[in-house]
């Protein structure tokens, strides 16, 4: 039972980054001691952003207690090992970002330097990607689940989803409202706020219903109907390095390259497109800058490059890269799309919507510190959230900036944009020693650099001094020791449509 | 591929001097980098001390240091944290290098801690600790697997500054490396970009290098030290070593400055800070007061704190206080020299232009080096001691990290994550609530969980320090044994 006196928060927005909140919130916070409503309206479509996503999903799910092969079956979803890139550096080039490790380590020296070391020294080396588990297991379209014993070579990868994230917002709606989130089908007409301090009161609906709370969480989506609405909060515009503001969305029918284990991101003319395989359906797109491509052009494109028949016409969304500076104002938080946009190159939207659900929760205002928001926790929560938001920017702009199409503008000015210092560094670091970014907070891990570093063609002059000094053949051996293991693990796992139909049971008769 | 500097040439004295050799060389003379050192005469005296964090232990262990031959041979004890002791019978607090209180479901139990407190629970945090228990009893604290599912039981050394300098270089000629003494130098530089390319000592010869380190403890390679101007005075002295060996540090806080005490089977080191109103007389008394013991070996020297920008500039590395020199209260220098010794390894220029190394050596080490010196602001700026030198460190205005720090533990008992951090959640909130602090407010997800069910969990985590702590040897007899596998 809610209590009377229970600290009220106010989720306004029902697509992925409302369900999330309000499913990890509920699951987190005491009934008596919350009571959380969300108001969603049926007439507003959500963006449904982020089909793929990022390993840390499972530990979202696996903090709500959900069964992994429920939520797979009901959300007809797929494993994802990584992202196949197609195209970034130059027409016909590919590589994988795998969700997993290249090498090992060895004697505190990083496994690139001794690889670096080994290849500028003439020994027959294999290719990076041969040295990463996953991607050696997505190229074989096989799939199984990690290994927790560390000796194993399985133990040396992780996993994520695609999935159709209505399904998954429905999914956690049906979660949510079971164990007591209130759910108000409505559409805002109006905010109220209070005359002295500025904070959100209520909000009414068409209906005429008002609704009351103490913390709002804004999962409005682009509109970010209460932060930018209310306060008009600063946006910290991004284009200049992201230049992409249009998306073309379709799904399609499976065919083709059939059921990947990972997301595809292919580089157009003015942009990319994507392709994200769920049990039942493709899920494709066309990321483009309106200024270099017109609709029309990009809407050809995409629907001659499907799998399948397309499900439905291409639907565009509008959008601009950046992030609003301050998330959290007053005893208003956003989340998601309302606080901010990055595309979906590496899957990251979901992964920003569970970062700022976690964090909120930890930062959460309780009803016995007095109702108002402290400011001291939304000022923290507004620098981790900085510090998410502009480690995967960089990330992103590594994709664009560093490529060869030469000759097609959109590319070509891509090449010549000045980066953001914090990037400018990394690749600094990266030409000369073959160094990569390592931090404690945020994404993206060491392997994840190195992947996209060398994949997008960017060669180190030197590697680590360290390395020399090991034994050359000693290091040689090792090399092809663990490739010889990997290679060993990726023959005798099963196809990876295999596996989920073994995993899920009876849904997969969408898969023919 | 082009060759990277082959020769790395050292200028400095003492620990910084010799902890670096030792680790360059070590791992350098495998690569074919020569590591060469020039020594200036030692700084150190009879009364000189370090205290070490835990990671050292990770180096002495990298660079083929026996734990138990380097205790006995430099007459050095183990230190489980600082004790700090407030004036005029003020409760004191423990400051421990291992965690306080066992995980629950996952989350920090500090929150717990903090929310029973509200409830009208007594106890202090320190009794959850194994680490700090310990360290009360005199005891030291071996983990086995039951401690290592509690929580973390780390620990950092008192060492004599003389005898350690000394294993130190004797370690580092056993390398391989070549030492050249001389009373002074002078820099010769390229007069085009102005690196260094030869030090010339005093007997009139060159050494060259392609990179120089500076472990001088005050940038004699670059003419200037680190310095924002000097602050307060810091007397050193021993005095006979106590019967009993206390495996902590021990700070006592008087009006007019501090006095800590550092026990070894050597000696008891004493080190007292004071504002530089007072004349070196009456700290010497104030030090003799404070401390109980009959001091000798006494001498003073103002203690400037201050930092250089650039780290690395040019093809010259300040390692230490060259680099940066902290307020003494926690004896951080030796872990600044460790940072800058895992630092430069990492980033040995992979060829002949480093200045990708460089810019990301001084962007790395200044991070870590901030978060280091958070530690004494952090002291300074939550202290509410009594007494002018106290009211001036609480007046100065901190760095923003600190002041960051001291308002999210303030408003929620959380420590706000920080890259380059030194010191775990734990540690900052047993400063924070031992200088008085509290924590106003709590995750309110810890709530679920029933206060019958925390009782039980208190009662089993304060049983299991009690048992725990008992069974461990003491900290004397942990020593002797040490002594006796050395003499056999």
């Amino acid at each position: 039972m809610v209590e009377d006196g229970a600290y009220r928060i106010l989720i306004v927005g029902g697509g992925t980054a409302g369900w999330m909140a309000a499913a990890a919130l509920r699951r987190r916070l005491a009934l008596a001691d919350y009571r959380i409503t969300l108001v969603e309206s049926d007439e507003i479509g959500t963006v449904g952003v982020g089909e793929a996503t990022l390993p840390h999903i499972k530990l979202f799910n696996d903090m709500l207690g959900l069964d992994e092969a429920e939520f797979m079956r009901e959300t007809h979803a797929s494993f994802k090992l990584g992202i196949e890139f197609r195209g970034w550096d130059r027409e016909g080039d590919r590589y994988i970002h795998p969700f997993g490790a290249f090498g090992e380590p060895w004697g505190g020296v990083e496994f690139q330097h001794h690889w670096l070391r080994a290849r500028a020294h003439g020994r027959p080396v294999a290719p990076l990607e041969a040295y990463s588990c996953s991607v050696m297991a997505a190229q074989a379209n096989a799939f199984e689940l990690p290994d927790e014993d560390p000796d194993s070579i399985r133990s040396t990868y992780s996993y994520a989803y695609h999935f159709d994230s209505s399904r998954y917002a429905g999914h956690l709606r049906d979660y949510g409202t079971a164990r007591g989130v209130i759910r108000i089908e409505g559409e805002v007409c109006a905010v109220e706020r209070e005359g002295e301090s500025g904070a959100l009161a209520s909000v009414t609906l068409k209906s005429g219903q008002r609704i009351e709370a103490d913390l709002f969480v804004d999962c409005t989506g682009f509109r970010s109907l209460l932060l930018a609405g209310q306060f008009g909060a600063e946006w910290e515009d991004w284009s200049r390095w992201l230049p992409c503001d249009r998306a073309l969305a379709v799904p399609c029918d499976h065919g083709g390259d059939g059921l990947t284990p990972y997301t595809r991101a292919t580089a157009r003319h003015a942009g990319w497109q994507w392709r994200i395989p769920l049990q039942h359906r493709i899920g494709n797109g066309y990321i483009f800058s309106s200024a270099l491509l017109s609709e029309d052009e990009a809407r050809g494109t995409l629907l001659a490059n499907l799998d399948g028949p397309p499900q439905a016409e291409p639907r565009l969304l509008r959008f601009r890269p950046g992030r609003r500076v301050d998330a959290w104002r007053g005893n208003c938080v956003a989340i998601g799309l309302a606080s901010g946009f990055l595309e979906p190159l590496e899957s990251t939207s979901i992964y920003l919507i569970q970062a700022a659900v976690t964090d909120l929760i930890n930062l959460m205002p309780t009803p016995r510190a007095g109702r108002r928001a402290d400011p001291r926790l939304a000022d923290e929560f507004n620098r981790l959230n900085a510090m998410q938001y502009e480690r995967v920017r960089d990330f992103l702009i590594l994709h664009y900036i560093a490529n060869r199409r030469e000759g097609e503008p959109f590319w070509d000015a891509l090449r010549a944009v000045e980066l953001p210092d914090t990037l400018a560094h990394k690749l600094a670091l990266f030409r000369a020693r073959g160094t990569v970014p390592n931090y404690q907070y945020g994404l993206f891990a060491r392997d994840s650099w190195l992947s996209v570093l060398w994949g997008q063609g960017l060669r180190p002059r030197g590697y680590d001094r360290l390395a020399d000094g090991f034994d050359l053949d000693a290091v040689s051996a090792r090399l092809e020791d663990f490739r010889g293991r990997i290679a060993a693990a990726v023959s005798g796992m099963p196809g990876h449509a295999t596996f989920l139909w073994g995993y899920c049971g009876g849904a997969l008769e969408l898969l023919s | 591929m082009t060759p990277s500097p082959p020769r790395v040439t050292i200028v400095g004295r003492d620990t910084a001097m010799w902890l670096t050799a030792a680790a360059l060389r070590q791992a350098l003379a495998p690569t074919g980098v020569s590591v060469a050192a020039v020594e200036l005469p030692s700084r150190l005296g009879a009364a000189s001390v370090h205290v070490s964090l835990p990671p050292l232990e990770a180096l002495h262990a990298k660079l083929g240091l026996d734990e138990a031959a380097l205790l006995a041979a430099t007459g050095g004890s183990f230190s489980l944290g600082w004790n700090i002791a407030g004036p005029d019978g003020a409760a004191p607090f423990f400051l421990a290098h291992g965690s306080y209180g066992a995980p629950v479901e996952g989350g920090d139990f500090f929150h717990y801690w903090n929310k029973a407190r509200r409830h009208g629970l007594a106890v202090p945090l320190e009794h959850f600790s194994l680490t700090a228990m310990a360290a009360r009893q005199g005891r030291m604290l071996l983990p086995d697997e039951a401690t290592a599912i509690f929580g973390r039981t780390d620990y950092g050394y008192h060492l004599p500054a003389l005898a350690y300098a000394a294993a130190l270089k004797t370690r580092a000629c056993a390398a391989g490396l070549a030492v050249r003494p001389t009373r002074d130098i002078s820099v010769e530089r390229d007069p085009d970009d102005g690196a260094i390319r030869a030090v010339r000592l005093d007997d009139g010869s060159r050494v060259e290098g392609d990179l120089f380190v500076d472990a001088t403890g005050d940038g004699v390679l670059s003419g200037a030290p680190p310095r924002d101007g000097a602050t307060d005075r810091r007397l050193i002295a021993r005095a006979a070593a106590f019967a009993s060996v206390a495996p902590y540090s021990e700070v006592r806080i008087a009006e007019t400055g501090w006095t800590s005490l550092h026990a070894s089977p050597a000696a008891a080191y004493v080190v007292h800070a004071f504002s530089a109103e007072r004349s070196d007389d009456e700290a010497l008394a104030d030090a003799s007061r404070l401390s109980g013991l009959a001091l000798a070996d006494a001498s003073v020297e103002s203690v400037p704190t201050g930092h250089r920008e650039a780290v690395w500039d040019r093809n010259c590395i300040f390692i230490g206080a060259s680099a940066r020199s902290f307020d003494p209260l926690f004896d951080l220098d030796l872990h600044a020299v460790q940072l800058g010794i895992v630092h430069l390894l990492s980033l040995f220029p992979a060829t002949a232009d480093f200045a990708a190394e460089r810019s990301e050596y001084n962007r790395i080490t200044g991070s870590a080096l901030d978060r280091l010196a958070d530690l004494p602001a952090a002291f300074h700026n939550a202290n509410s001691f009594p007494g002018g030198f106290w009211e001036g460190k609480r007046a100065a205005a901190p760095p923003r990290a600190v002041a960051h720090k001291r308002a999210i533990f303030r408003a929620r008992g959380e420590i706000p994550p920080m890259e380059d951090e030194n010191f775990a959640p734990d540690f900052w909130r047993a400063l924070f609530v031992g200088l008085g602090e509290t924590a106003e407010s709590w995750p309110p997800a810890i709530d679920g969980i029933a206060p019958e069910r925390m009782k039980q969990e208190f009662r089993r985590m304060l049983a299991f320090v009690r048992d725990k702590v008992l069974e461990q040897p003491t900290h004397d007899s942990y020593l002797r044994r040490f002594g006796r596998s050395e003499a056999a």
